[in-house]
C-alpha cells in the first residue's frame, strides 16, 4: 500500500534550520500526530511536503515516488491535502465556493470526495452552502476547511493545528471527524498542540522540539504526563 | 572615523561629474552639447533620487518640479522687451520683474522646493500604488496647465530667447551641489531615519519615527533640488511644456533605476551612463563614426535602447547596476561580521 | 458650469456612455492581470496601440473587416502572451514598485517600436470609420460606433461574469486574486490561472483597440497612452483589487471624460486632464483603499 514517507528531511531559512533530518511514515488508516513547542518545525514540516517551502536535505517519498521540487498544486493534485493553519477559508466566496475549490485537486477517472463526502461529514455545511465562509464560526470554518481538503478526494490529509482558538466542544466535532477520516482508509498527518488528546487519538506521535524528533509516543502514553512534559522540555 | 570612511560615496561621484565637466571642454562645441546635456541629467536623477532612494517610494511627480523650475528661471530672465513678443499672455507682474541668472536659479529651487511642499502635505500620506497614481496626478495636472495657461508662460510654444548661461561649469557646478545635498542629506539623523522607514516602516513607526514627516521633508528638498536641474535645462535650451512630462519621466526614472535607485553613486552612475548612450544613438540619428564605420540610425533608436536596457537590467538585477550600495573604505573584517549576524538574527 | 450643464445633449451622453464602456473594459483588463500577479500593467495602452495600427494595416491591405479585426485580436494577444512570458513571469516575486517601473518600460519601449516601425504620423482607422455615422433613434441622431460601443461592453462584462461565477476556471482566478498562496495549496494550478487573467485581459484590450481606434480615428505611436493613464487612475479611484468597483471606477472616469470633453467650451476642456485627476488626488486622499470600497484593509500584499 501507499505511504507518505519522509527520510532525514532539512528545512532552513537562510541562517535558520526549521526542520533538522526528521524521519517519519504515515500509511493508509492511521493518524499520525505531529507534537512540539511552538517553533519545532511542525508546521515547516507540513510544508515541505506539499512543495511551499524549498527543502535543503532529505526525501520525501508518496507512493515510491519523490514529492520533492515539485509544484505545491502538483503535489495537492498527487491525493496530498493540506487543512492549513489559520483554516484559510476564502471568506468573500460562499460556503459551496470554497468546496468547490477544493476540486481543484480532484485527480480524474475518481469518482469518491466531491462536496456530498463534505456535507455528509460536517452537515452544518450543508446548511450554510449558499453563505459568505467569511460570517461562519471559527469552529465551522475549521469543517469547512476539513471538508475542502476531502473534496478533493486525497489519500494523504495533512493537518496543521486544527483546534486552534476552538471551543472545547467543536475540537471534539474535529477530532471525532479525524477518527472518520481514518476509518474511510485515509493516511493523517496531525500536526497539534494539544499534546495529550493528539497522543490519545494517533496511532502513533512524534514529538518534535528544535526541528528535530525527540520521542515517540503511542496511544498508551496518554495518560503520561510526565513523559510529555519531559519530552516539551527537553 | 566613520566620517573619512564615509568620504568615498560623495568623493566618487563628485569625482565622475567633474570628469565629465573636463571632458565636455575638450570636445568639440558639436559634443558639448552632449555632456552639458548628460550634467543637467545627473541633476536631475540625483534630485530624484534624494526622496525614491532615501525613501523606497515611487514617484512620477518629480518632473513637474523640473517643469516649474525651469517655467521659473525661464520666465524672469527673458529680456523684458522680448517677452510680450513670445508670451503674449503673460501677467503684469511677469512682465515687469526679472532677475539675474544666479538668482533665477535660485529661485527655481525655491519653488521647486515650495510646489513639493505643498503637493506633499497631503499626497505623502499615501503609499504604494496610491501614492503612485497620485503623484502621476500632479505630472499630468502640472504639464496641463503649462501647456494652457500662457499667463505664466509660453504655452504651448517653447521657451525661446532664455539667456544660454548654463556652460559646462555652471551645469557641473549645479550637479555638484545637487550630489553634495543629497550626500549632506543622507548623512543628517533625518536621513537615515528616511532610510530605517525604508528598510521596515514598522519597525521605524514603533521606534517613534514620523513616516510621514521624514518623507515629506526628502520630497521638498529633492522637489528643490528638481526645480535647481530644471533652472539650469531652460538655460540651456529652449523647452517646451511637452518635453518636461512622461517621456524624461521615464527617462531620468530609467537612469535611477538602472543605476540603483539605492545609492547616491547609482544615480549618478545610471545617469552618466544611460545618458552617454543615448547620446551616442541620438548622434548616431546623423551618422557617427564608428572605428571607421559610418553608423545611421532611425530616430526612436535611443529610446528603443533604454527601454530595451531597463527592461532587462529590471528582470535580471532589480537592486540595479550598482547593487544600491555605496563605495566606502573596507572596514575590519571583524566588525562587517558582527554587523552581518546582527542583520541575521 | 451652469452653462456646461445646459450643452448636455443626448448624443454627448452617448459618447460619454460609450467612452465609459471602453474605459470599463481596459480596467477589467489592467484588474484582472492586478489580481493575480499584483502587478498594474501600464503597458496595457500599448497592447491596445498595437491592435489599432493592425487594423489600421489590416484595412490599408485591403482586408474586409471581420478580417482585420481578428488580425487585431491576434496581434494583441500573441503580445499579450509575449509580455506575460517575457516580463511579468520573471518579476513575479519582486516588488510592486519594480513590477510597475518595468511595465513603464516595456510601454516606453513598444511605443518607440512603433514610432520607428510606423512613424510619428499616424494612419487612419480605416473601413471601419463608417461606423462613426449616426442612426436616427426617435429624432435623435446618435453614433453608430457609440450603441456598439456600450453594447459590446456590457456583453464583454457579462460573459466575463459569467466565466467568474460559473466556470472553475472563473473560481479559481477569483480564489487566486484573493489568496494565491492557499489557493495553490489546494491545487489550483498557477499557471493556467495567471495564462487565463493575461488571455482575457488581451481580449479587452483587443476589443478596445476596435472600439476606440473608430472613436478616436487616428493611430499614432502614442495611442492609448493617455487612456491607459485615465484608467489607471479610475481603477485604482474604485478599488484595485475589487472587480466591479474597479470597473465602476474605469466606467465614471471614461465616463466623466466624454461627457465632459464634448459639453464645456474648448477654454476650459483643455484643463479636463487636470480637472479629472484632481479629482482623482482628491478621492485617494479621502479613500486610499477606493471609492467603491467597503472601508476596509489596505489591498496591497506587503
Amino acid at each position: 500500500m501507499s505511504a507518505l514517507v519522509v527520510e532525514r528531511l532539512s528545512v532552513r531559512y537562510g541562517a535558520v534550520e526549521a526542520v533538522r533530518g526528521l524521519s517519519l511514515e504515515v500509511r493508509p488508516g492511521e493518524i499520525v500526530g505531529l507534537i512540539g513547542p511552538n517553533g519545532a518545525g511542525k508546521s515547516s514540516t507540513l510544508h515541505a511536503i506539499m512543495g511551499a517551502v524549498p527543502v535543503s536535505g532529505g526525501a520525501v517519498r508518496y507512493d515510491g515516488r519523490s514529492l520533492l521540487s515539485r509544484r505545491p498544486e502538483d503535489v495537492a493534485r498527487r491525493g496530498i491535502a493540506l487543512v492549513p493553519e489559520g483554516r484559510r477559508i476564502f471568506g468573500e466566496l460562499t460556503v459551496e465556493e470554497n468546496l468547490r475549490l477544493g476540486l481543484a485537486a480532484r485527480r480524474a477517472r475518481r469518482n469518491g470526495g466531491g462536496l456530498a463526502r463534505a456535507y455528509e461529514l460536517f452537515p452544518v455545511l450543508r446548511d450554510f452552502r449558499t453563505r459568505q465562509a467569511g460570517v461562519l464560526s471559527g469552529g465551522q470554518q475549521q469543517q469547512l476547511a476539513i471538508g475542502r481538503a476531502l473534496a478533493a478526494d486525497p489519500d494523504v490529509l495533512l493537518l496543521d493545528e486544527p483546534s486552534l482558538g476552538l471551543a472545547p466542544k467543536i475540537v471534539d466535532v474535529v477530532f471525532e471527524a479525524l477518527t472518520q477520516i481514518r476509518e474511510a482508509g485515509l493516511a493523517v498527518l496531525l500536526v497539534e498542540q494539544r499534546a495529550q488528546r493528539t497522543v490519545a487519538l494517533a496511532d502513533r506521535s512524534y514529538v518534535l522540539a528544535n526541528g528535530e524528533l525527540r520521542l515517540t509516543l503511542g496511544p498508551e502514553d496518554a495518560g503520561d504526563t510526565d513523559r510529555l512534559v519531559a519530552a516539551y522540555l527537553a | 572615523m566613520s566620517v573619512v570612511r564615509r568620504i568615498p560615496e560623495l568623493l566618487v561621484p563628485a569625482v565622475l561629474i567633474l570628469g565629465t565637466a573636463l571632458l565636455g571642454l575638450e570636445v568639440s562645441s558639436y559634443l558639448q552639447a552632449y555632456f552639458l546635456d548628460t550634467l543637467v541629467k545627473v541633476a536631475i536623477v540625483v534630485a530624484l533620487y534624494v526622496f525614491i532612494g532615501n525613501s523606497g517610494v515611487l514617484s512620477f511627480g518629480h518632473i513637474s518640479f523640473v517643469a516649474l523650475g525651469a517655467w521659473t528661471a525661464g520666465v524672469l530672465t527673458v529680456p523684458r522687451d522680448q517677452k510680450l513678443a513670445i508670451m503674449p499672455g503673460l501677467s503684469h507682474f511677469l512682465v515687469v520683474h526679472n532677475v539675474g541668472n544666479i538668482a533665477s536659479l535660485a529661485l527655481a529651487a525655491a519653488v521647486g522646493g515650495a510646489f513639493a511642499l505643498v503637493v506633499g502635505l497631503p499626497l505623502m500620506r499615501l503609499s504604494g500604488l496610491a501614492a503612485g497614481i497620485a503623484t502621476f496626478g500632479v505630472l499630468e495636472i502640472t504639464n496641463n496647465v503649462l501647456t494652457y495657461d500662457q499667463s505664466i508662460g509660453p504655452g504651448l510654444n517653447a521657451f525661446s530667447s532664455v539667456p544660454s548661461t548654463t556652460g559646462i561649469w555652471q551645469a557641473a557646478i549645479a550637479a555638484l551641489i545637487s550630489a553634495a545635498v543629497a550626500y549632506l542629506y543622507q548623512r543628517t539623523r533625518f536621513g537615515r531615519m528616511l532610510r530605517a522607514t525604508r528598510e521596515d516602516p514598522a519597525a521605524a513607526a514603533a521606534a517613534g519615527i514620523s513616516i510621514y514627516r521624514q518623507r515629506l521633508l526628502a520630497f521638498t528638498v529633492s522637489g528643490a533640488l528638481a526645480g535647481l536641474a530644471g533652472g539650469i535645462y531652460v538655460h540651456l535650451q529652449p523647452l517646451q511644456a511637452g518635453g518636461l512630462s512622461l517621456n524624461l519621466t521615464f527617462i531620468t526614472l530609467a537612469m535611477l533605476v538602472v543605476g540603483g535607485s539605492g545609492s547616491l553613486l547609482g544615480a549618478v552612475v545610471g545617469a552618466l551612463a544611460l545618458n552617454g548612450l543615448f547620446s551616442f544613438f541620438s548622434a548616431a540619428t546623423n551618422t557617427v563614426d564608428v572605428f571607421g564605420w559610418n553608423l545611421t540610425v532611425p530616430s526612436g533608436t535611443a529610446e528603443l535602447a533604454l527601454g530595451l536596457l531597463m527592461a532587462i537590467v529590471l528582470i535580471l538585477r532589480p537592486s540595479g547596476l550598482t547593487g544600491g550600495r555605496e563605495l566606502s573604505l573596507p572596514r575590519r573584517r571583524a566588525v562587517a561580521d558582527l554587523e552581518k549576524a546582527r542583520a541575521t538574527t | 458650469m451652469t452653462l456646461a450643464f445646459l450643452n448636455l445633449t443626448w448624443p454627448t451622453f452617448a459618447n460619454g456612455l460609450a467612452l465609459g464602456g471602453v474605459y470599463a473594459l481596459m480596467a477589467v483588463g489592467i484588474g484582472l492581470v492586478f489580481g493575480v500577479l499584483r502587478l498594474v500593467n501600464f503597458a496595457y495602452g500599448q497592447l491596445i496601440m498595437a491592435g489599432a495600427f493592425a487594423l489600421a494595416y489590416g484595412s490599408q491591405w485591403g482586408f474586409p473587416n471581420w478580417a482585420s479585426i481578428l488580425f487585431c485580436f491576434g496581434v494583441v494577444l500573441g503580445l499579450s502572451i509575449l509580455m506575460d512570458w517575457l516580463v511579468f513571469r520573471p518579476l513575479r516575486t519582486h516588488s510592486p514598485a519594480v513590477m510597475l517601473v518595468a511595465t513603464f518600460a516595456v510601454a516606453f519601449l513598444l511605443q518607440n517600436i512603433a514610432l520607428l516601425a510606423f512613424g510619428p504620423l499616424g494612419k487612419s482607422a480605416g473601413s471601419l470609420a463608417i461606423l462613426n455615422a449616426p442612426w436616427d433613434v426617435g429624432g435623435v441622431f446618435i453614433k453608430k460606433i457609440a450603441v456598439i460601443s456600450v453594447a459590446t461592453a456590457a456583453g464583454c462584462l457579462v460573459i466575463l461574469q459569467l466565466l467568474l461565477t460559473r466556470t472553475p476556471l472563473g473560481l479559481h482566478m477569483r480564489a487566486a486574486s484573493m489568496d494565491f498562496r492557499t489557493a495553490r495549496l489546494l491545487g489550483v494550478r498557477a499557471n493556467r490561472v495567471i495564462s487565463g487573467a493575461v488571455i482575457i485581459s488581451g481580449l479587452f484590450a483587443a476589443v478596445s483597440a476596435v472600439m476606440l481606434s473608430v472613436q478616436e480615428l487616428t493611430v499614432v505611436p502614442a495611442f492609448g497612452t493617455q487612456d491607459t493613464i485615465l484608467v489607471l487612475a479610475g481603477v485604482v479611484l474604485g478599488g484595485l483589487n475589487r472587480p466591479v468597483p474597479a470597473t465602476l471606477g474605469g466606467f465614471a472616469i471614461g465616463f466623466a471624460n466624454g461627457i465632459l470633453g464634448g459639453v464645456l467650451p474648448s477654454n476650459q476642456s483643455q484643463y479636463l486632464p487636470s480637472f479629472l485627476f484632481a479629482a482623482v488626488i482628491v478621492v485617494l486622499l479621502v479613500r486610499p483603499d477606493g471609492l467603491f470600497t467597503r472601508a476596509r484593509g489596505s489591498v496591497e500584499r506587503v
